[in-house]
């Protein structure tokens, strides 16, 4: 079987030399029959007619020959690709059509596909990365908590499918250099965290157990994306000293290029960095929970097996210390892969973004197929010759996939640019959701992921096409090849094809509309505040650590706030400056529980819970956070006055509700308070101010409590400045003088009310954009496909038309009975759509923000539109149907 | 003259290998003579047939062919079995006996019990 292909391939590059001894055999074989003809008494011409005869035809049988002799299609392949080529250039409006539905279609996939496939499907850098796994504790269904020092040793002993375990902690400290000094996110890890993770170091070496405990001198390892950003990549930099938080640290190495989880950092430190870290409220509070565990399965374990035995872990640890987990707050633990961790928050959204992909992809295919359904009919003719020529249906249905291949080859190679240009957009989407977003590219898989959908594409696209049957063939050549009405099995198939794009449309455009309309929503959301002209800026002075060990740090801290303050008060343009901390519509990620005097908690009910916000006395008047009731602060709350608060609506609700909380007293409680720098001493509500939305516009608001920022630790300082207009032309003379104050203080999250705003729209504007496009896009291409389907049966039914005016029908209803037809798919299409689309819709909840996945508006108004583009897409082949002349038609040949 | 059979596929490359081996070394007219005669010219071979055929099988190894002269000093193609050819001829015989047998067994009518 091998040699004698390899033998034919051998004939099919080197085809002449036989060519002559083959007719040579042949001519031979015909002298001797015509020989023994002769020979039994035939007369030699009669002899010679009956031996031709006997042969059956000698170029046949040369041709047979050649055939079996060579590759037959190979030769006749590249015939094909010449002809493709010419019949394309020929019906140029044809090509261009097809060739640019399927870039957009074959491009929107690509792109989405790579960041899909660097998201979620790719396998991790990290050695053995299936085996690796996240553990997340999280209480009342939302916030991650992390684990205490403790827990993670009860997790340690007692869970006995993990592994190894090791130890990771988000930090900030303020790195020093010989020129600049700035803040940087690092986290501390355990020895063991890099051996857990399977990652290696690019350069020098990674921390191991000898540099943990309190005797190991502070040693970092740079994150590849660290090591650019401040080091621009100098391999010089190990074995360096920097100052992290003023402490003499090695740089010991760089770490290979890996995401990150959770949270970023540019260096990882060994514990002993943060005397925080080392101290007994860090490694004996159970409630102390800063520490994210990250964890190998054990050989065999399974990650079910690990999720069980850590619920019993934390089952018998709620019984033990009911303080460490108060009733009601609904404490949960779970194994999570880290694969599915780090693509977790991005996954609904690419796979909306990869099935809305799909569907226009669904469509560009549907109306490619019905154009070349209306080319082959109208080709028909061409065809028909070929076939009687002697071209067979193989030969035939080669040419029609040599064109497809050829349509969808320069389709894809279009679509790839756009994929190009669409993968550095969504990139920066991705960014947002996943840390893995770093890994986005067009790599070989992808190249060959379009390769495949295009080459799919051209398959189907070669056989949608009839072809003259054996039958039509003698009929169509009778009839002088003219154009036949398509037969009715083609035209089912056209017109399910468009029942399935208005269906497809009518689900691309309901998402479309659903998330247009959530991003509305939220653009409409009342920050809460009375303006947006308000420009907020971090200047972290000093370290939290540096505050702790010196009560003087700390003075000389709000010394220079309130000089910075001052100074900017006096800028001309600004009516208010203030000093507080977090800045508005920004998220304190300080917690604690609180109590009201005379209050007693209900039992079972989860307590009472605020974030700890700082407020000078102008902080709320410059923010524009509009008073409720009471006061502001005053100068007069001062270190040595009594102590003062003002909280926001939504802890006034939560525990006094339906009461004036002015003059009550309340006061921060729970476990969490031993370990920090603040008291709980009783505290008097002087003001409430508004809620304000400050976790995200979508966000619920929480209970805020501010202090007075003279009575509380500088733990953090954000300049607060509202002018009556062009709030952001300040940035320059604002930061002049923070830099004139503090020369090496990091400055950061410079921001205008309007731009945090923007940036919480941002990530929903995009989807609602890129799913819009798609809606707008495929409902384009379906309208030109009732067209075109229409247009075509109009001018198969020409002369049936004549026919029907002649014998009386008036334009109206001609015009009536093609609408009716098209209106007929139409329909089914929206019909089949709808009930797609309550699927789809339910699908996509998790990504709609104050519209119901059956929002009846969005449902109702895709619809209309859809029905009334619809229509006017069926007028215009209407028109022309009612504009047939039958004198005309009927007397046309 | 009993009505002209189509050969079937497959069967004309064992009828080849067979006339070579009992007549030995031949060419194209006398093996296309040599076939209808043996199917008592139930057979027509016409040039489309036969010619690929004997391309294939030299192709595949199972015969060779060499120019030569013909009884009356005609120059013509011989074609001759080689061994692979012989051990060919045996194993398709073989199998062609085997699937007559069981076609024959299907088709003989069932004997009452």
């Amino acid at each position: 079987m091998l040699r004698e292909w390899i033998i034919r391939l051998r004939g099919f590059l080197r085809p002449s030399p036989d060519e002559t001894e083959l007719h040579d055999e042949m001519r031979a074989h015909l002298d001797m029959e015509v020989a023994e003809l002769v020979r039994r008494g035939m007369a030699p011409e009669a002899a010679r007619r009956e031996a031709l005869l006997r042969a059956g035809g000698l170029t046949q049988a040369e041709e047979a020959v050649r055939d079996q002799r060579g590759v037959p299609w190979l030769a006749n392949l590249s015939a094909d690709w010449r002809f493709a080529y010419r019949a394309l250039t020929r019906a140029r409006a044809f090509s261009a059509m097809v060739i640019l539905t399927l870039a957009l279609g074959l491009g929107a996939n690509t792109a989405i596909f790579s960041v899909v496939r660097a998201v979620l499907l790719k396998p991790l850098p990290h050695e053995d990365g299936d085996r690796l796994v996240y553990l997340r504790q999280t209480r009342d269904g939302g916030e991650n908590l992390a684990f205490s020092v403790p827990e993670v040793r009860e997790v340690r002993e007692g869970v006995a499918a993990l592994g190894e375990v090791a130890e990771l902690s988000n930090w900030t400290v303020t790195m020093q250099r010989t020129d600049v000094t700035e803040r940087i996110p690092i986290a501390l890890v355990s020895g063991n965290w890099f051996r857990v993770m399977g990652l290696h170091a690019l350069l020098g070496r990674v921390t191991d157990a000898g540099n943990d405990g309190p005797g190991a001198a502070p040693v970092a390892v740079l994150t590849y994306n660290g090591w650019m950003k401040h080091f621009g990549g100098d391999a010089s930099v190990v074995g360096r000293t920097v100052r992290l938080d003023g402490k003499p640290t090695t740089v010991i190495g760089v770490l290979q290029p890996a995401p990150f989880f959770p949270g970023n950092a540019d260096a990882l430190a060994n514990l002993v960095l943060s005397e925080h870290h080392m101290s007994a409220t860090m490694v004996e509070g159970r409630t102390h929970r800063m520490t994210e565990v990250v964890a190998r399965l054990a050989p065999g374990a399974t990650n079910a097996l690990a999720q069980t035995q850590l619920s019993a872990v934390f089952a018998r640890l709620r019984q033990a210390y009911p303080d460490a987990y108060p009733a009601g707050s609904n404490f949960h633990t779970a194994v999570v892969p880290f694969k599915a961790v780090l693509g977790e928050r991005a996954e609904l959204t690419l796979w909306l973004l990869m099935s809305a992909a799909a569907f226009v992809l669904i469509i560009a295919v549907a109306n490619v197929a019905n154009l070349s359904l209306m080319r082959s009919v109208r080709r028909q003719h061409e065809l028909v010759v070929r076939a009687s020529l002697g071209a067979g249906a193989g030969r035939l249905r080669r040419l029609l996939l040599a064109e497809n291949l050829m349509l969808a080859g320069a389709g894809a190679a279009l679509g790839l640019l756009v994929a190009w240009a669409g993968v550095q957009l969504l990139a920066e989407l991705a960014s947002r959701y996943s840390p893995r977003a770093a890994e986005v590219r067009l790599d070989p898989v992808c190249l060959a992921f379009a390769v495949t959908l295009a080459f799919g594409a051209s398959l189907v696209l070669a056989f949608v096409g009839a072809l003259p049957g054996e039958g039509n063939v003698a009929a169509l050549v009778l009839s002088g090849g003219r154009r036949s009405s398509a037969g009715r099995s083609r035209q089912r198939v056209q017109r399910s094809l468009v029942v399935v794009q208005v269906a497809v449309s009518v689900v691309l455009l309901a998402g479309a509309g659903l998330l247009t309309r959530t991003m509305l929503r939220l653009s409409d959301v009342q920050t809460g505040l009375r303006t947006e002209e308000v420009l907020s800026l971090n200047v972290p002075l000093v370290a939290p650590s540096e505050l702790l060990r010196s009560p003087d740090a700390d003075r000389a801290a709000k010394v220079r706030y309130d000089q910075m303050r001052r100074e900017i008060a006096a800028l001309p343009g600004v009516r208010e400056a203030g000093i507080g901390s977090p800045g508005p519509l920004r998220a304190s990620d300080v917690l604690f529980e609180v109590k009201a005097e005379n209050h007693p908690a209900t039992t079972g009910e989860p307590p009472a819970r605020a974030e700890l916000r700082l407020a000078g006395p102008e902080f709320f008047d410059a923010g524009g956070i509009p008073m409720v009731r009471g006061r502001a602060f005053s100068s007069t709350d001062g270190p040595g006055a009594a102590l003062a608060v003002v909280i926001n609506q939504a802890l006034a609700d939560r525990l006094f509700p339906g009461e004036d909380p002015v003059n009550r007293r309340i006061a921060w409680t729970g476990e969490l308070l031993k370990f920090a720098p603040i008291s709980g001493d009783w505290r008097t509500v002087v003001g409430v101010v508004a809620n304000t939305r400050d976790g995200g516009l979508d966000a619920v608001t929480r209970p805020a409590m501010y202090q007075p920022f003279a009575q509380t630790l500088a733990l953090g300082g954000t300049l607060v400045i509202r002018a009556d207009s062009g709030v952001a032309n300040l940035i320059p003379s604002v930061t002049r003088i923070v830099r004139r104050i503090a020369p090496s203080a990091p400055i950061e999250d410079v921001r205008t009310i309007a731009q945090i705003r923007d940036e919480s729209v941002a990530p929903r504007r995009l989807n609602a954009v890129l799913v819009s496009s798609f809606g707008i896009l495929a409902a384009f291409i379906a309208m030109v496909g009732i067209a075109g389907v229409l247009a075509f049966a109009v001018s198969a039914r020409t002369n049936e038309i004549g026919i029907r005016m002649s014998l009386g029908a008036d334009s109206m209803r001609v015009q009536r009975m093609i609408v009716q037809e098209g209106g007929t798919l139409l329909a089914m299409g929206l019909f089949v759509g709808t009930l797609g689309a309550f699927v789809v819709s339910g699908l996509m909840r998790g990504l709609l923000w104050g519209v119901a996945p059956n929002d009846p508006l969005t449902f109702v108004g895709v619809t209309v539109v859809l029905a009334a583009t619809g229509l006017v897409a069926c007028w215009i082949p209407a028109l022309r149907a009612a504009r047939i002349d039958p004198a005309v038609t009927l007397r046309a040949p | 003259m009993p009505p002209k059979l189509d050969v079937q596929q497959g069967t004309l490359a064992l009828m080849i290998l067979q006339t070579l081996h009992v007549l030995g070394s031949l060419h194209g007219y006398g093996i296309a003579r040599r076939i209808e005669e043996t199917s008592n010219h139930r057979l027509a071979l016409n040039y489309g047939t036969l010619y690929p055929a004997l391309l294939k099988l030299e192709q595949q190894g199972f015969i060779v062919a060499k120019w030569g002269a013909s009884d009356n000093n005609r120059r013509a193609k011989f074609y001759a079995l080689t061994a692979a050819g012989r051990k060919q001829l045996a194993r398709e015989t073989r199998e062609w006996r085997e699937t007559a047998d069981l076609i024959a067994a299907f088709l003989t009518p069932a004997r009452e019990i």
